[in-house]
């Protein structure tokens, strides 16, 4: 029994760390409704386990059994759960143990990822860097490129983090889950706001005819000077009331889009 | 200007590499900025590329793959945005709103292999189940290796094969509909940022929507940086505050229970 105790704790070293971290590329490698990511995750994290499982086959079959279940999370949030696990793994916890945690997980994960990659950090590189390729300039593309092979390098960091921290993480991230992600909101709603002034177009073509030779101009004596881009505004609620309050599907809302696009501009308003 | 087969077949080698990238969601290759730049450089043309590049990622800036769901292809939209406005001569914002048929096509396809790719799963267990690691890894990668393939099957029919029947189909198009189409380019990207409302607006954020929003249109300047630091700013007043009234929170609750234990023992005396 005492022997057993004494037996060296840490098999897995930095570099499986991070090679974990590269790995969780695979994470969708076989993506399918049934169980979403869980077949890539599995081999993301099998030579970690073939590892801490070495001769004993048996242990190695339900380990990966076991990692077959259902997940689906933010693909920047599986190199944390793939250090986490990893280090529960290494030091033997009960089966039961390590899935519920990878489980109870993934799914808040989810939520704060999402936030953070697609709804923030998108969007801000995609509205600045737009601005710049709108010119022509190569800077757009460039940047663009440079920012998600920073990202792509997070993954490691991400990883190391989730297996050094352990369970302690959990606890930490609970504690500041409701900030980040409300801030995280913050965020992503300006930039929306500054993204729907900038690049959403609409220019009324409409004018009063006054008295002969003197004509209104709808857009430039009236909506420019009450409130520029108050259309753009306006038509962005349009279609988030469709989307949020109708559940009418993005396909639908792209059509309905171009006919009233169609439609006005042949009437000669836009 | 036509497309040679050697530019066709270059495309769809492009897009096969951006489509495995978008499978895996790896380097964000497969985003219109990326994809229509590049097909941009390879059809000769880079200034329209980039372009083309930065319209459509606005576009499809909210149509994201969230949660296992499947948006309209980028991919495919980057592609055909920089190869029809290449082809016939129309603007970036044209062509966006005829390039958007091939990407519907592509996300259907991708829906199909997502039921499709189910069927797989039994044998990965049996695989697991002997832990044959071997096969296992073998099979895991087999969809991406067809998602790859069908990437390069459906560009290459649609950038090369169809070039012909598309410049006559769109140069047959009257002058209103043209107009017609460029402005709803111009307006395509309200559905981009529309959806991304759906999923972070609430009634309480609709300050900093008008902040963001007034910011963007009174500020002259070259890009959108200012918005995102006054985004940060109000992020960063936002995010201490929040945790400062979790503490808050917490001490209170802290003391409720200290005042309730307490008075318990006191009535046990």
């Amino acid at each position: 029994m005492e022997s057993k105790a004494e037996t060296p704790k840490k098999i897995l070293t930095k570099k499986d760390i991070t090679m974990l971290a590269i790995r969780s590329l695979y994470n969708q490698a076989a993506f399918n409704y049934q169980r979403m990511q869980a077949d890539g995750y599995t081999l993301a994290i099998l030579p970690m386990l073939k590892k801490v499982y070495g001769e004993d086959k048996e242990g190695l079959a339900k380990a990966m059994t076991a990692n077959l279940a259902f997940i689906n999370t933010n693909n920047y949030a599986v190199p944390f759960i793939e250090g986490l696990t990893a280090s529960l793994e290494e030091s033997h916890e009960s089966r039961e143990m390590i899935d519920t945690i990878r489980v109870s997980l993934f799914g808040p994960l989810a939520g704060i990822g999402d936030a953070i990659t697609w709804f923030t950090i998108l969007p801000i590189t995609a509205g600045i860097t737009a601005s710049f390729a709108k010119e022509g300039s190569i800077l757009g593309p460039l940047v663009f490129f440079l920012v998600y092979i920073g990202m792509f390098l997070m993954r490691i960091p991400i990883a190391h983090l989730g297996y050094n921290a352990g369970t302690k993480a959990i606890t930490q991230i609970n504690e500041n889950m409701g900030p980040i992600s409300h801030a995280a909101n913050v965020l992503g709603v300006t930039v929306i706001g500054g993204l729907i002034a900038s690049y959403v177009q609409i220019t009324v073509l409409t004018k009063i005819h006054i008295a002969s030779g003197h004509n209104l101009s709808i857009q430039t004596s009236f909506f420019d000077r009450i409130f520029p881009n108050i259309l753009a505004l306006s038509y962005t609620f349009f279609l988030y009331w469709l989307l949020k309050k109708k559940n009418v599907s993005p396909i639908m809302v792209i059509v309905i889009t171009f006919v009233l696009a169609l439609v006005l501009s042949w009437l000669g308003v836009l | 200007m036509n497309i040679t087969l050697l530019q066709g077949i270059l495309v769809s080698i492009f897009a096969l590499v951006a489509g495995i990238d978008f499978w895996l969601e790896g380097f964000y290759w497969f985003r219109p900025m990326i994809v229509s730049t590049v097909v941009g450089f390879l059809l000769g043309d880079l200034t329209l590329g980039i372009i083309a590049g930065g319209l459509t990622e606005l576009t499809f800036a909210g149509l994201t793959p969230v949660g296992g769901t499947q948006p309209p292809n980028p991919v495919l939209a980057g592609i055909m945005t920089v190869v029809i406005a290449h082809t016939t001569g129309h603007n970036a914002a044209t062509a966006i709103g005829l390039a958007l048929p091939f990407s519907i096509l592509m996300q259907y396809i991708m829906l199909f292999y997502y039921s499709a790719f189910s069927g797989f799963t039994k044998k990965l267990d049996v695989y697991a189940a002997n832990a044959d690691v071997k096969k296992f890894a073998r099979l895991v990668l087999l969809p991406t290796v067809i998602v790859g393939i069908t990437y390069f099957v459906i560009t290459f029919l649609a950038v090369y094969g169809a070039q012909e029947p598309m410049k006559q189909f769109v140069n047959s198009f009257p002058a209103w509909l043209n107009h017609g189409l460029n402005i709803a380019g111009g307006i395509l990207p309200a559905v981009g940022f529309g959806l991304l409302l759906k999923n972070m607006f609430k009634v309480k954020y609709t300050a900093y929507l008008l902040i963001g929003f007034t910011a963007a249109g009174f500020i002259t300047f070259g890009n959108l940086m200012p918005v995102a630091v006054i985004g940060v700013a109000l992020a960063l007043i936002e995010f201490y505050h929040a945790r400062e009234k979790d503490e808050t929170d917490k001490k209170m609750r802290a003391i409720e229970e200290l005042a309730l234990t307490g008075g318990g023992e006191e009535d046990g005396i």
